[in-house]
């Protein structure tokens, strides 16, 4: 009576019943699966002689009478991780951890692979349960610590490295270059540079360590000291693919296009002549904005199509259509004029600094802006504070509801969630003193997180004296520089070019709904208009925000500060007009994303020559 | 519903008219186009189905249609009368008075057709024109209210009130008028004091025109100190607060016994009101305190503090007869975002209210219609305004009986109140008039305004 069943999509070789369409009540009790034990042994064994085979078919037996076996869960995440696939090894170790939640090791992996996909917020859950499970394990701490640090929160990564030192009492060359590097996103270069001048003299050949002091210097602008620290590198690993990137990278930093390009032309040659793929994903983006420069533009385009084919291949990361979808119906259906008028407000706090919100899609030019604003006296640069979308996630419990957000707000109706939102603006507001990123003196702080205008409504009852600056920019630009870079936000939008402009007609009809449902401090301001008359911008950016103009922000990138998202390289050079209407060299590859986007275009007033 | 039976032409056609005067467009435009297949040419038809485009707003094909339904002519003085319809509709002024002129040349003794014709030649401002054509429809037919009404409209534009209000009366025998007030066998007021009973005033037409004739309750209540007001209920506050004796009411149920009713637009003619002779000129309506308070606490927190607020309206109500020409468009206001050191507020309400979402300009716009709740809340809003810029519309009634300095943005053929050429009024000291001086353009009265508003720092 039941259908054949297939296998799973997820290539796990076990039926869609018994792996990702699991029902719990499926699963027997233990007790009925106990004479399973000796294969599940067997099936170890054989795995460690090397019997793969033998040791595959055992663990797709067990799994099939009893799927939460964790001994062949392990074993057979442990073969599919090996055969390269991803999102079978990823579901298998899901459900072992699931099943299994105190089996520290295979926390540890859980946290460390989401981390590397860029699933920076679940990657974080997964570590702060290996640090519950085991609070001494260095290796714990270690894993928290690179994930805050990618997660942009440096000051959290920095105590768990220190607390890495603590526990084992040695100064580990690695961890001492991973704090380098934690300290590095914090801009303390100087002391980063001294960790990084420790950590080889007791380990003079880590390549990680070479290409991240590589990267230091940099990022600090002493190109020939970059130069040395990847001649080091390539002295024992020759032909390095990283240290040829980040060479290459320098060398664009330079100006030096051609030499840059020919580098990971050769690289290329190189790696298919020793029977690789060829560049990887992150190379090939890096190659395409170099033929950009140089105006070979068809170039440039296959380069970063290929770059983005190959990011999906390896990465698994597709959009999540239907939960975007989802969310953004939600939220449109929730916050409604109506119901907003019976929403209260959280309080204005005047006795810490408060937020700026510099919203926009990624590539827009927030990071222009904040540079811009922070080079104020009364404005310290947050970067891109994750604190909303914490807020959003804890939301549930915070407001004890059984909702989720954005419908969990109704508690705020019950008598005992009245100050629900204050205790939700001062979550935010002490993770942002803990974060250490206002500067002495300052009253205000950017929180330039990408796409926070998707969370515009929550924003405004959380803060709602804060000024909403929303970056535009001409969706086609914004379009290449998707193409052009890799990053996640978004659910992955721009996975693809369709996708990011599909997510971008999204994102910007929930803006116009908001702006229509709520009276909003909410000042739009173009990233052309800031290129080509950059005080006029300036002024009326901190006229809104209610502060005196300052000379010292139409020198922003004499800055010192390290902005570390992708755009540090760009705002660290005078401004220029070449990165406006860089999509007409692209027209007649953007068809699919002008159908997509001529309405939202033409909205933003924009027009398509 | 199908047809199946082939009827004979006439009867697809007088099937047709009546679906088309029951509204049922859907249905008369399938029967047209299937007689249009079978007949293409047929003038009657064409022209029928052009009238059902129209009625179902595709006013380009209504405008081919009908000048097929011409070009091979049977009744052309009825294709003729009706062009100049949906070419006033269009805004093709000269094509409309042409057609209109040729429909009335062809059938000198319809008043229809006389009357469309006034109609257009206010709009193009030919007041001289529009009372003649008007007075001349009346020779044929002196009981026919649309003339009438039209022959209003020019005199009270012209500044020619006595006359202009005994015509003005005959707006409440305009076909599609709902009718003033349950049947009743008590009389119209005439303006004779009594004191004995109640006078029933009923708020009628528009709020803006509530607003500008409350004014007269208080002196109705010297002549007849018991006064009843049958209202809408966004207009309750306004009225209490100008007689707050008056029994404000917003169902007839809960209507009081009354000796003698009137429309509170019928007061002015009974006052006697002259440009010369006004009452009320003085500020009439004020905020609710604690409202104000709360209302400037938001806006202290969502504009500048250091930027002068200027509140905009850029459209009135839609299902407004004229709102096509009153209604300007938030686009049009990019003249006044370009003035330096303001802040926009947004009062606007209603549909046109989403275009606060399409804004990019320069200065801050911050869109309260969202959370404007009644006229309570606008009153309580401009109390944290320095000044007001509004198209023709409620609002601006709400601005200027408060006495809040407002600059009202007014079609080229004005409603009658605003007179001609004058940018002052007698009714408000505080409203400046920037009129348009090409019709459905707003782009000189728009930075007139924009540029006083940089002027009045």
């Amino acid at each position: 009576m039941n259908a054949p069943s297939s296998t799973c999509p997820c290539g796990s070789g076990l039926r869609s019943e018994r792996c990702c369409a699991l029902q719990l009540a499926a699963i027997p009790p233990a007790e009925a699966t106990r004479h399973l034990v000796p294969l599940v042994e067997r099936a170890v064994q054989a795995y460690q002689q090397g019997a793969k085979d033998v040791a595959e078919q055992l663990c797709l037996d067990v799994l099939e009478l009893a799927p939460d076996r964790p001994g062949a869960l392990s074993v057979l995440y442990s073969i599919r991780k090996e055969q390269g696939k991803a999102a079978a090894a990823e579901a298998l170790l899901r459900r072992l951890v699931h099943f299994d939640p105190n089996n520290f090791d295979a926390t540890n992996e859980l946290a460390l692979l989401l981390m590397r996909k860029g699933a920076l917020g679940e990657a974080e859950i997964h570590a702060r349960n290996a640090i519950r499970i085991a609070p001494q394990a260095a290796q714990a701490h270690n894993l928290m610590g690179m994930i805050m640090t990618e997660a942009q929160r440096p000051r959290l990564g920095e105590y768990h490295y220190r607390e890495v030192l603590k526990i084992a009492g040695t100064r580990d060359p690695i961890v001492l270059a991973n704090l380098a590097w934690c300290l590095k996103n914090q801009g303390r270069m100087e002391e980063a540079r001294a960790l990084y001048e420790e950590s080889t003299a007791a380990a003079p050949e880590i390549r990680e360590t070479l290409l991240g002091w590589a990267r230091l210097e940099e990022a600090d602008r002493n190109f020939d000291s970059a130069a040395e620290k990847l001649d080091r590198l390539e002295a024992f690993s020759p032909n390095d693919p990283a240290a040829t990137l980040t060479r290459a990278v320098v060398l664009g930093r330079m100006k030096r296009h051609d030499e840059a390009l020919a580098l990971l032309d050769r690289q290329a040659v190189a790696e298919s002549a020793g029977g690789g793929i060829g560049l990887g994903a992150t190379e090939l983006s890096e190659k395409g904005r170099f033929l950009d420069q140089l105006n070979r533009h068809d170039e440039a385009w296959a380069a970063f199509v290929e770059g983005k084919r190959l990011a999906r291949e390896i990465g698994g990361n597709a959009y999540l259509d239907p939960v975007a979808d989802n969310l953004i119906s939600r939220l449109r259906g929730f916050f409604m004029s109506g119901r907003l008028s019976l929403l209260p407000r959280a309080g204005v706090r005047t006795d810490v600094p408060q937020p700026i919100f510099v919203l926009g899609f990624p590539r827009s030019g927030t990071t222009l802006v904040e540079q811009t604003l922070s080079a104020h006296p009364a404005i310290s640069a947050g970067d891109e504070l994750p604190l909303i979308n914490d807020i959003v996630n804890i939301m549930p419990r915070m407001l004890n509801s059984p909702l989720t957000y954005p419908e969990a707000l109704a508690e705020l109706w019950m008598g005992d969630q009245r100050d629900g939102l204050d205790n939700l603006r001062d979550y935010y507001l002490q993770k942002v003193a803990q974060m250490d990123v206002v500067e002495p003196g300052a009253s205000w702080f950017t929180d330039k997180m990408p796409l926070n205008e998707t969370h515009l409504g929550l924003i405004a009852l959380l803060f709602p004296a804060s000024p909403l600056i929303h970056v535009i920019r001409h969706p086609l630009d914004v379009m290449i520089s998707s193409m052009a870079n890799h990053f996640t936000h978004g659910f992955f939008c721009a996975s693809a070019l369709e996708t990011a402009a599909l997510h971008f007609v999204r994102v910007s009809e929930l803006v116009a709904h908001y702006r229509n449902e709520m009276a909003l401090r909410y000042l739009p301001v173009r990233y052309e208009t800031m290129v080509t008359n950059q005080e006029e911008t300036v002024r009326q950016i901190l006229d809104f925000a209610g502060l005196p103009f300052d000379g010292n922000t139409l020198r922003f990138h004499e800055n010192r500060r390290y902005a570390r998202t992708a755009s540090y390289a760009q705002v660290t050079e005078p401004l220029y007009d070449r990165s406006l209407y860089r999509y007409k060299h692209y027209r007649k590859h953007l068809g699919p994303a002008i159908e997509i986007l001529r309405p939202i275009i033409e909205r933003l007033g924009y027009t398509v020559d | 519903m199908s047809i199946d039976v082939p009827l004979p032409l006439i009867d697809v056609l007088t099937l047709a008219a009546r679906l088309e005067a029951e509204k049922n467009f859907a249905f008369a435009d399938r029967l047209l186009r299937r007689a249009l297949d079978v007949a293409p040419d047929e003038p009657d038809a064409l022209h029928l189905s052009g009238i059902v485009d129209f009625r179902m707003d595709r006013r380009e094909e209504a405008l081919a249609k009908i000048e097929r339904a011409i070009a091979h002519g049977v009744d052309i003085r009825l294709y003729l009368r009706n062009i100049s319809e949906v070419y006033r509709a269009l805004g093709r002024f000269d094509d409309a008075v042409a057609a209109a002129r040729r429909a009335a040349a062809l059938a000198p003794d319809d008043p229809v057709c006389l009357h469309n014709l006034a109609v257009i030649q206010y709009h193009r401002l030919e007041l001289d024109d529009c009372i003649a054509t008007a007075e001349a429809a009346l020779k044929i037919d002196a009981f026919m209210p649309g003339p009438h009404f039209q022959l209003a409209e020019a005199l009270l534009l012209r500044g020619e009130w006595a006359r202009g209000w005994e015509e003005y009366q005959w707006r409440f025998d305009l076909p599609g008028n709902a009718p003033l007030m349950p049947p009743t066998t008590q009389p119209r007021w005439d303006g004779t004091p009594f004191d004995g009973g109640v006078l029933m005033l009923i708020a009628d037409q528009g709020f803006g025109d509530v607003i500008q004739f409350a004014r007269y309750i208080p002196w109705a209540a010297t002549l007849c100190p018991h006064i009843a007001v049958a209202a809408a209920p966004e207009v309750v506050p306004f009225l209490r607060q100008v007689y707050p004796q008056a029994n404000v009411f917003t169902e007839w149920r809960h209507a009081p016994p009354f000796k003698a009713f009137r429309a509170l637009s019928g007061l002015p003619m009974l006052h006697g009101t002259r440009p010369d002779r006004m009452i009320g000129t003085e500020p009439y309506l004020r905020a609710d305190p604690a409202r104000v308070e709360a209302w400037k606490e938001k806006l202290d927190r969502l504009t500048p503090r250091s930027k002068r607020r200027i509140g905009i309206v850029w459209a009135g109500r839609p299902t407004h007869n004229n709102d096509r020409w009153r209604s300007a468009g938030l686009a049009a206001f990019a003249p006044l975002a370009a003035v330096p050191g303001i802040a926009l507020v947004a009062l606007q309400k209603g549909p046109a209210a989403s275009q606060a979402s399409t804004y990019f300009g320069a200065a801050p716009l911050v869109n309260m219609g969202a959370e404007i709740g009644d006229f309570e809340d606008t009153m309580a809003i401009m109390e944290s305004l320095d000044m007001v810029v509004t198209v023709d519309t409620s609002v601006g009634h709400v601005a200027a009986a408060m006495g809040k300095k407002t600059f009202i943005l007014i079609a080229r053929a004005p409603d009658w109140r605003w007179l001609l050429e004058r940018s002052d009024t007698p009714w408000y000291p505080s409203v400046t008039l920037f009129r348009q001086t090409v019709t459905g353009d707003w782009s000189v009265p728009m930075a007139a305004a924009a540029k006083a508003v940089a002027a009045s720092q």
